[in-house]
């Protein structure tokens, strides 16, 4: 039991203690018995056949309003064949189901597409050809997502000989100008078509992969009319580290240190979501006192990522002055963190079963100075910036993303907010201490830059009172259980998702009660705000794109994992 | 002392040079020491300026700026400049290597002939006659042709879309440059800029006698002034977070630094200008009734005020810069069509109907 | 109307929205600058203490480390950044034990991520505050952690090396 020493300070004098635990005790390999309860985050995966597979969809789509792809997880269950886990969720019951499909050929894998019904769906199903290679019927637009173009293999399917068959290739990327279609004949067979992306004579910029506004290495090619965006093809991978296949090789511990570099400015939320699937899966109840400190930490990080978001646009706007302000406010809060973290980006702070150590002495203290400081200057915020004429202009109708397209592309947070849809994870399904504090989910209709802006201001003013109703009643107790040193998790496959800076991010665990996950799948808050880019864009002109690509508020290496 | 005629100086140079050779020689020697004479100035206010925005910006943003070269940063434009100078002019493939290379020089001709029109003291003025402003206004506008050549010749989409941007933005501000103007030319007479600058010295500033028109006049001046040197909030054109550049993203080495140069010669003229045709020049300020007050104004030299009032423009110039955001392209062109144009006529007229009945002081 | 109304609203509005502005940043021109001037600062310059700069293995003032050489913080480590040498001893009375020969850490591809403090079951190691980590040369940031000279505390050895090469070889497994 090497982790009863919590923290390095905690063990100082305590060489005898330390000698006493039963050490030979815990690391005996033996499988996880199941508990006699499922886990609440078990998926009850109901298996469809590929052949019946989009008339279910369809079904559930129309008939049961399973509006919302929450997930598409590609998967490769080695003999068992390749497959898809679709997690839909409806916006007007509630209700939630899983299901799967299987396909056992490994050589030709072919589902059928369900993009006719979720317009996300298009880039997760690239998403999946790219890394397992199935190829899906029906799909407008089956090119790779994140690998090159000439990459060789599939890297995620267990078999892949990645490196063996990737060397390191000295020569540019190519960048294919079409794509290939796949339908499906009435007679059973598949017919291949290509595809132009662009049409002959449309003026393409290229915004990105090194371009100051697209925060991060992320790479539209725009097609212009004058100054009109005609069309948008967003290409990813430029910071593609492959943390999912990573996670495959590396213990539960391990798999940790990665999520704070999905969203470097929710690595709290990412670390809280992976964590708390673990610890449900294995059944391990966490203290309350661990609970609140994570709402608080989450919190906090919100403000923090918003203060960013409200800083960039700022910023991708020209008003570089505000820009600054919003730094100056955002260093408070990576004080904060600094303290009792230790890090002020990778944060490196909650562990599977607590945090990593206890509070500061000081946190309390600099919280209750820091609700008020930040309040009085949200205001500033608004008076050289929101309330401004010339942003007004920039932003009010500029790129209106309806409740429909919002739910249909899957765009979670503030910018689904924006658009009218409640789609809170916090008050959808209440984890951590959310569920103990009032606080309201801030809606608006307009679904325009303005709102989406607005909608962020806002949410920092909740985090705020959140904060402020659980920074005096921490409750006493562990800040972290004790846990076995090797952490197995039953075999099953869990999802947990909480509430990020900018939308839900969800974890998908499969497990097959090993020490390291046998897939372990992050819904990406950004990849829907991507993939929604095209259409919010399309008729705006290409400053709007800046301010379109700002207040939608993606963070790359989240998008490219 | 503001009233320390400079001519004294020109003509006591000009009989000395006479004396020894002939009047053609002379005359030449005199061009290349004026001509030295305006260079050396525009380097040493450009650096003053690139300070001068660094520091302002910096406190606007509730930072420090420069602090590390020199006593509180003071070397650190010498050390950009020195950095620019040695730096290598890259050529690239298939861009028009002859118009590529001639577009700076199109732009810093531009701004450095504008910049011997403004006049420094009485009799210290390099380009004076009667049509002063007006030779102001055709020459100012020479240097959108270097930045559509830069745009064009780069060989670069964000080049080209920002120099088409550029060309429509600072024609179009030329008209609410141009009416300002002329509602200043209805109140002085003259468009000569020595001439307007006595006429102040003698009456009171501009911006007082024609105050509420006057006013306006300045303050569309301004804006319009802004957008004519592609500064922020109208900094379309070269606006970093759509097309890294605009149209300058291609050069390297000191041609880019010709651009730099005269973007900040060009607001220092901008604000010049501002300061001789509204602010009196280099004419003191003088407030009736006060006069002790007025004694000790006249004391300074005319240099220090024509320099103090059109770096009290900049500041302006400068405070609009770092508090606003960007406009868009159409928004610009609609501010200007839709509001500055429209008002700068208005006003014209105000101004004609203020001294058909002489309501001005 | 409706329309020359708007106009002369929205101008007017605009223009009022515009002086707020202006009003605020010149009211931060004039508050206090937050710069922080490093390098200058550097004497009064104060870390948190659970900031994570680089690995350390703390000496106490004999030379001494807790170090046993078990190897769990070496499985730990995602990044394979530790290495740990040691040698297999006889002490006096007879018993074999391992002995720690050479602690070997790689800054440059260490991601902090507390792993191998957490294995550390005698607080061998820590991260202390210190962040000028830059070098010219790669191989400076492979560092060796104990002091040359320097060997465990001797109260430990007693008890603790058995059950602690137990899990590491286990685990290896």
């Amino acid at each position: 039991m090497d982790n009863e020493k919590l923290t390095t300070e905690s063990v100082k004098p305590a060489a005898p203690t330390a000698a006493a635990t039963p050490r030979p005790v815990a690391p005996k390999p033996a499988a996880p018995a199941a508990p006699a309860v499922p886990a609440e985050n078990l998926c009850e995966l109901q298996v469809v056949a590929p052949e019946a597979l989009h008339a279910e969809m369809k079904r559930l789509h129309d008939e049961e309003q399973m509006d919302f792809l929450e997930c598409l997880t590609g998967m490769d269950w080695e003999a068992d064949g390749l497959g898809v886990i679709y997690h839909l969720e409806s916006t007007v019951t509630g209700k939630r189901v899983c299901l799967k499909t299987v396909t056992t050929d490994r050589e030709n894998p072919l589902l059928p597409s369900v993009t006719d019904l979720w317009d996300v769906a298009n880039i997760y199903e690239r998403e999946v050809f790219d890394f397992y290679g199935i190829k899906f019927t029906g799909h407008p637009d089956m090119r790779r997502v994140f690998m090159r173009e000439d990459w060789v293999g599939y890297p995620f399917r267990k078999d892949d000989e990645t490196e063996k068959n990737n060397p390191l290739r000295m020569d540019n990327e190519p960048l294919a100008d079409d794509t290939e279609v796949l339908t499906l004949q009435a007679d059973g067979t598949v017919k291949s078509n290509r595809r132009e992306i662009f049409e002959d004579g449309d003026y393409v910029v290229n915004i990105g992969p090194q371009h100051p506004s697209t925060h991060g290495v992320l790479h539209f090619r725009v097609a212009l009319e004058g100054e009109r965006i005609k069309k948008i093809d967003p290409v990813l991978g430029y910071i593609h580290r492959g943390i999912e296949k990573m996670n495959e090789s590396l213990t539960y511990p391990q798999t940790l240190a990665l999520t704070d570099r999905l969203d470097y400015l929710g690595a709290m939320q990412s670390r809280h979501a992976l964590c708390m699937c673990i610890e449900k899966a294995m059944g391990v109840e966490v203290s309350d006192r661990v609970k609140v400190i994570r709402t608080i930490m989450d919190e906090l990080q919100r403000i923090d990522s918003h203060i960013l978001f409200f800083s960039c646009l700022c910023q991708d706007l020209g008003a570089t002055t505000a820009f600054l302000y919003g730094f100056r406010d955002r260093e408070k809060i990576l004080d904060i963190f600094e303290e009792t973290c230790g890090g002020r980006l990778i944060l490196n702070y909650n562990t599977i079963g607590g945090v990593m150590a206890d509070l500061h002495p000081n946190f309390q203290k600099r919280v209750k100075e820091f609700i008020p400081y930040m309040r009085r200057n949200i205001k500033e915020y608004y008076d050289i910036f929101v309330g401004n004429v010339i942003f007004h202009n920039r932003a009010k109708g500029v790129g209106v993303l309806t409740k429909e397209q919002a739910i249909s592309f899957g765009c979670t947070g503030g910018t689904g907010r924006a658009s009218g849809w409640h789609n809170d994870v916090r008050k959808r399904m209440p984890y951590a201490a959310y569920d103990k504090v009032q606080f309201n989910e801030v809606v608006r209709t307009e679904g325009d830059s303005y709102a989406r802006l607005l909608v962020r201001l806002d949410e920092i003013m909740e985090s705020l009172s959140i904060i402020e109703q659980l920074i005096d009643n921490i409750p006493e107790g562990s800040f972290q259980e004790k846990m076995k040193p090797i952490i197995k998790v039953p075999a099953g496959t869990y999802y947990t998702a909480v509430e990020g800076s900018r939308g839900e991010f969800g974890v998908l665990l499969e497990s097959k009660g090993d020490k390291s996950p046998y897939r372990l799948h992050y819904r990406s808050t950004g990849l829907p705000l991507v993939a929604v880019m095209d259409t919010v864009c399309s008729g705006n002109m290409l400053a709007d794109l800046i301010t379109i690509g700002g207040t939608v508020d993606y963070i790359v290496p989240d998008v490219d994992r | 002392m503001f009233d320390f005629d400079f001519k004294i100086v020109t003509e006591w140079l000009h009989a000395l040079l006479t004396g020894v050779m002939p009047e053609w020689a002379a005359i030449l020697t005199e061009s290349i020491l004026v001509a030295l004479a305006i260079i050396t100035l525009y380097a040493v206010f450009a650096i003053v300026l690139i300070y001068m925005e660094r520091k302002v910006c910096a406190a606007f943003q509730c930072r420090l700026g420069p602090m590390r070269v020199g006593p509180w940063g003071t070397l650190q434009v010498f050390g950009d400049v020195f950095k620019m100078l040695t730096k290598e002019i890259i050529n690239l493939r298939k861009t028009d290597m002859f118009l590529h290379n001639l577009a700076p020089f199109l732009v810093v001709t531009a701004s450095m002939t504008t910049f011997a029109c403004l006049p420094w003291n009485k009799g210290a003025q390099i380009i004076d006659f009667n049509v002063g402003i007006f030779f102001f206004l055709a020459i100012s506008s020479l240097g959108v042709v270097g930045i559509l050549l830069a745009g064009w010749s780069s060989n670069n989409k964000y080049s080209l879309i920002g120099a088409m941007r550029s060309g429509a933005q600072i024609i179009s501000y030329e008209l609410s440059i141009g009416m300002t103007m002329l509602t200043m030319i209805c109140l002085t007479g003259t468009m000569s800029f020595s001439e307007i600058c006595a006429q102040q010295a003698a009456e009171g500033w501009n911006i007082f006698r024609g105050h509420i028109p006057a006013v306006i006049a300045f303050v569309i001046y301004l804006i319009a002034g802004n957008a004519e040197c592609n500064r922020g909030p109208f900094d379309l054109p070269e606006c970093e977070s759509e097309l890294t550049a605009g149209y300058h993203t291609e050069y390297s080495g000191m041609h880019f630094g010709y651009y730099y140069l005269a973007e900040y010669l060009n607001l220092f003229i901008c604000a010049g200008m501002a300061s001789t045709i509204f602010l009196g020049g280099w004419a003191p300020l003088v407030i009736p009734g006060l006069e002790g007050f007025n004694e000790v104004m006249a004391c300074i030299p005319g240099a220090v005020w024509f320099v103090g009032k059109t770096f009290f423009v900049v500041f302006l110039l400068m405070w609009l810069r770092w508090t606003f955001p960007r406009l868009r392209i159409d928004q610009i062109l609609s501010l200007e069509w839709k509001y500055l144009v429209p008002l700068s006529m208005i006003n014209l007229v105000l101004m004609a109907l203020v001294i058909a009945y002489g309501l001005h002081f | 109307m409706n329309e020359e109304k708007n106009y002369i609203e929205g101008l007017l509005g605009g223009i009022r929205t515009l002086c707020v502005g202006l009003k605020t940043s010149m009211r931060e021109f004039f508050t206090k600058k937050i710069t922080e001037q490093y390098p200058e600062n550097r004497n009064e310059l104060q870390m948190f203490e659970r900031f994570r700069g680089s690995l350390t293995m703390p000496h106490n003032e004999n030379n001494e480390h807790k170090c046993i050489a078990c190897g769990l913080c070496q499985m730990a480590c995602p990044n394979g950044s530790i290495n740990v040498v040691s040698e297999m001893v006889e002490t006096e009375d007879g018993k074999k034990k391992k002995q720690l020969v050479r602690y070997e850490y790689n800054l440059g591809c260490c991601m902090f991520c507390q792993l191998c403090t957490r294995a550390c079951a005698h607080g061998a190691i820590s991260f202390d505050q210190s962040f000028e980590n830059a070098v010219f040369d790669r191989a400076k940031l492979v560092k060796v952690l104990n002091q040359p000279g320097s060997k465990v505390v001797e109260k430990k050895v007693v008890k603790k090396p058995e059950p602690a090469a137990a899990p590491a070889a286990e685990a290896k497994a």
